[in-house]
């Protein structure tokens, strides 16, 4: 019979095992969440030690990696919410537009050389600068997504918000985040020049369509206000874009704190 | 499917979550439009560029032995 201290040993251990590959993952989204390592290593430490705490409580089959960043995004919340996080207003349409004008004018350039890599020079300081010009939940999303490789599944279980929400705010932030990377592209010259040329070559004035498409899509650009981003994903649209996944596992509905 | 339609799901495309339907609507789309065919390739490239500009940086070593730590700490 194991004596309360081995036992409470072993657990740790199995804990440490199970948790310690995820560090660098969550030392990476910490860092991008808090801007310092500093800040970065107490938020990851403070999770684990919460996560440590409630183990004895997770099931077999818990999704460990997204409830480890779901403690972390808890816990960064209760600690830097005071800090500021206020939610400004983006108005989505202006986005929308200036990131029409900027692709407009360096589309051809980007696309012209497949074998070049896009942005090749730009600076890690310039990415970052990006990145954290997106408000807080639409950098949240892109991070979990695109960095973490999280489904919108796993992301809404982190978020604690709808799939469509997920959705929402990975339109929005992926599109602000390219067009402010190609806003700086453009601006220090990243892109390297060729001859200027619009989009829409000589060659489409057959396509007669699509001319007569241009005037309509302007129109249909207005995108809600940030309040009603969930209608940009209705409920229609979430039954279309069904989301495949196979494993469907039963979740458990876990809160923390 | 007409070009709107492909601006607002081909992050959704490029994700693998557009149902089968729509996937083909897409592809079909991106074979006659070089428009959204060009648009869908930034997207792509400037995917992966993000995920290497941005992608996992180690935890200090100083981080893990902390936690290594705190956690037998805790344990004993």
């Amino acid at each position: 019979m194991k004596s309360a201290e081995a036992y409470e040993h072993e657990q740790g251990w199995d804990f440490e095992k199970a948790a310690m590959p995820y560090v660098d993952s969550l030392y990476n989204t910490a860092y991008r969440m808090t801007r310092n390592s500093e800040d970065a290593e107490d938020l990851v430490q403070e999770t684990y030690l919460k996560a440590y705490k409630y183990y004895d409580k997770f099931e077999e089959g818990t999704n460990f990696k997204a409830l480890l960043f779901k403690i972390m995004k808890n816990t960064f919340i209760n600690n830097y919410r005071k800090k500021k996080l206020t939610p400004h207003k983006i108005d989505f349409s202006e986005i929308e537009e200036s990131y029409e004008r900027v692709i407009q004018k360096n589309a051809p350039d980007l696309i012209k050389d497949p074998e070049s890599e896009i942005f090749q020079d730009m600076m890690d300081e310039d990415v970052k600068r990006a990145l954290d010009s997106l408000p807080h939940d639409y950098k949240m999303v892109v991070l979990l997504a695109d960095i973490e490789g999280f489904s919108y599944k796993e992301i809404a279980e982190i978020l604690d918000c709808p799939v469509g929400t997920v959705m929402s705010r990975l339109y929005r932030g992926r599109k602000m985040l390219e067009r402010t990377l190609l806003e700086y592209a453009r601006k220090y010259g990243y892109i390297r020049q060729g001859e200027p040329a619009k989009m829409r070559s000589r060659k489409d004035e057959t396509k007669g369509r699509k001319k007569k498409e241009q005037p309509e899509e302007e129109a249909e650009a207005q995108e809600p206000e940030e309040n009603e981003e969930e209608a940009l994903f209705s409920e229609d649209e979430d039954a279309e874009l069904e989301i495949e996944n196979p494993e469907e596992e039963e979740e458990e509905e876990f809160r923390v704190e | 499917m007409r070009c709107n339609d492909v601006k607002r799901v081909a992050y959704f495309f490029l994700d693998g979550t557009l149902d089968a339907t729509r996937q083909k609507d897409f592809s079909k789309h991106l074979n006659l439009c070089p428009d959204c065919k060009a648009r869908t390739t930034i997207h792509r490239r400037i995917r992966l560029f993000l995920k290497k500009r941005l992608a996992r940086l180690s935890a200090p070593a100083r981080l893990k032995q902390r936690l290594t730590r705190s956690l037998r700490a805790f344990a004993d």
